[in-house]
């Protein structure tokens, strides 16, 4: 009879640091998401009339992008971890392809935002325009800023597969970069439904 | 491999599809915005789980991450619920 039995680590995947910034992440970005909600309570009707000039679509089309990515990067990870000592070219090379979907995400969500900011800052919108505005910018400038940096890391690990750098027993790198990515899509699903949608 | 990955990606993708077409389609409503803060949550979580790979690690790491989502959420939650202060 087989036994499912799910062995607990004892660490969180890639190198222990970043699990410290992921974590102050989080409680910044959660101290903006309330800063958010507590402010709206101020003035609902300024922050539903604002909420107007935003596109949901392409808040909608971010979230599957950065979902789909996410998934991408999972898939990336688990060709190298699941490699054996004779498939390491192999996993290296499917490994790399995965990331570049991933990176090729987070370039669709760098234009898709952008075009967005030009559209509002073409609109003369900016951070002393209102309270909404203010949250607007500053949440998703910061988050843009993590998908930019993120997405370069994804980039020096593609690198590191095309090198055929992962080896096994040692892929703790792609680990943290991962990790980095899933709170940087974690953080985008809060924000989606609090920003866009949520009125 | 086991499929699951594919599962979670399509309930992420099912589930952000309703939260758009919620806004789309304007029937957001108090009841609505309750359900949407709670797929929210599920969103959330198997992106923690599954994605992140907290599941199987000792649960003071996959703890905080968890905390931080339901303290969030929750606050919103107060934040929308509790009337407003300029009504």
């Amino acid at each position: 009879m087989s036994q499912n039995i799910a062995i607990k680590e004892k660490y969180p995947p890639g190198d222990f640091a970043i699990w410290i910034i992921i974590y102050v992440e989080l409680i910044t970005f959660g101290l903006l998401f309330l800063g958010y909600a507590f402010s709206r309570r101020a003035d609902v009707a300024l922050f539903n009339e604002s909420q107007l000039m935003l596109n949901q679509t392409s808040g909608f089309i971010n979230t599957l992008i950065l979902v789909t990515s996410s998934y991408f990067v999972i898939k990336a990870v688990k060709s190298i971890t699941s490699m054996s000592e004779e498939s390491v070219a192999e996993a290296n090379a499917k490994a790399s392809k995965w990331l570049l979907l991933a990176i090729g995400c987070g370039v669709a969500f760098g234009f898709i935002k952008s075009a967005e900011f030009y559209h509002i800052f073409g609109e003369g919108i900016g951070l002393s325009t209102n309270k909404f505005f203010m949250f607007y910018i500053m949440l998703t400038a910061f988050h843009f800023m993590h998908v930019m940096l993120g997405s370069f890391i994804l980039f020096v690990i593609y690198k590191k597969t095309k090198r055929v750098g992962y080896t096994f027993g040692d892929y703790s790198g792609i680990e943290t970069g991962a990790s980095y990515w899933h709170m940087v899509d974690l953080l985008w699903i809060v924000l989606f439904p609090l920003v866009y949608i949520i009125r | 491999m086991k499929k699951y990955l594919e599962l979670v990606w399509a309930i992420l993708a099912t589930l952000t599809l309703f939260a758009f077409l919620l806004g789309y389609l304007k029937i957001i409503s108090t009841f609505f915005v309750a359900v949407l803060l709670f797929t929210t949550f599920i969103k959330g979580q198997l992106v923690i789980d599954y994605f992140m790979g907290l599941k199987n690690v000792s649960w003071k790491y996959r703890i905080v991450p968890t905390l931080w989502l339901s303290i969030v959420i929750t606050l919103i939650a107060v934040a929308y619920y509790l009337p407003s202060s300029s009504s």
